[in-house]
């Protein structure tokens, strides 16, 4: 991953000193060779450059730290070290059933920029909020819309602990109506302990192992 | 069309172009949400202006070329 970033920073890097050569040094376009470079120094490099950087930032998105980098997030990254199995998140980042560095998004994955254009507008509206507006209290934030099953089922779905399990058949159709998002996971009175900020203050925390 | 002025758009889109690899690579050095802004709202505007000045200076290179052919011109 970090050879990948060094690799990426030196492409661009040597992108750029070749703009700037063209830049100072346009009067070489008057050669067909100098043509065909500036083309490829003006226009191919830099739309690869711009792809190759775009993704990094997408994929950097993703990470527990940039999520957790605005201050307001920083008990819901704390909520995932809690020493309470109640805690589903907690559970999960523990027990490596989700990665560590990408936890928010494992379970989080149409928010912001990778939801709808109106998610991606609501992550604007987070930085505004984060630098000029006023931030609310972490226990005062919800989720906009109640909690997919999707998230769960893109690693539950077809798992046999999950087909077995006796509480995943209290009525007949409960695995057909949580497939179809009909019966929430969440909200369901089953795994409804999430995050839960506001009473894990007095909670024991994990510490994880150097 | 001199070829001065294409020169000059040329050097234009080669700065805006620098620019933005400038701030990319800027933002490259920081994992968080204002980097990311700005790589969006600053860098990437600014590269895509500079291939499009680029891209302009081409097509009215060739328009001035299509000119100068024409019979008595």
């Amino acid at each position: 991953m970090l050879n990948l970033t060094v690799i990426e920073l030196a492409f661009i890097a040597l992108t750029l000193l070749l703009c700037i050569v063209v830049a100072l040094r346009a009067d070489f376009t008057r050669a067909r060779g100098g043509k065909i470079l500036t083309f490829v120094v003006l226009f191919l490099l830099p739309l690869l450059a711009l792809w190759t950087g775009y993704s990094e930032q997408m994929e950097r998105a993703k990470s527990t730290r940039f999520c957790l980098s605005c201050h307001v997030m920083a008990d819901y990254g704390k909520s995932l070290y809690i020493d309470d199995k109640s805690y589903i998140p907690a559970v999960h980042f523990q027990n490596n059933r989700i990665p560590r560095g990408e936890a928010c998004y494992t379970c989080h994955t149409d928010y912001t920029m990778f939801g709808t254009v109106h998610s991606k507008w609501r992550g604007l509206r987070h930085v505004y909020v984060q630098y000029l507006g006023t931030i609310p209290k972490p226990e005062d934030i919800k989720l906009y819309e109640v909690f997919n099953n999707r998230e769960c089922l893109h690693c539950h779905a077809g798992a046999r602990s999950f087909l077995e399990t006796s509480a995943h058949h209290k009525t007949p159709d409960m695995l057909s109506l949580v497939k179809a998002n009909k019966l929430s996971c969440m909200s369901s009175n089953c795994h409804d302990t999430v995050h839960d900020v506001a009473t894990m203050k007095d909670g024991k925390f994990w510490k994880e192992p150097e | 069309m001199s070829g001065g002025v294409i020169e000059k758009r040329i050097r234009w889109a080669g700065f805006l172009i620098s620019s933005g690899l400038l701030v990319q690579l800027a933002t490259l050095m920081w994992t968080h949400p204002l980097s990311f802004m700005a790589f969006l709202l600053v860098g990437c505007p600014l590269m895509l202006s500079g291939v499009l000045l680029f891209l302009y200076s081409l097509v009215s290179d060739s328009g001035s070329g299509l000119r100068s052919k024409q019979p008595g011109s």
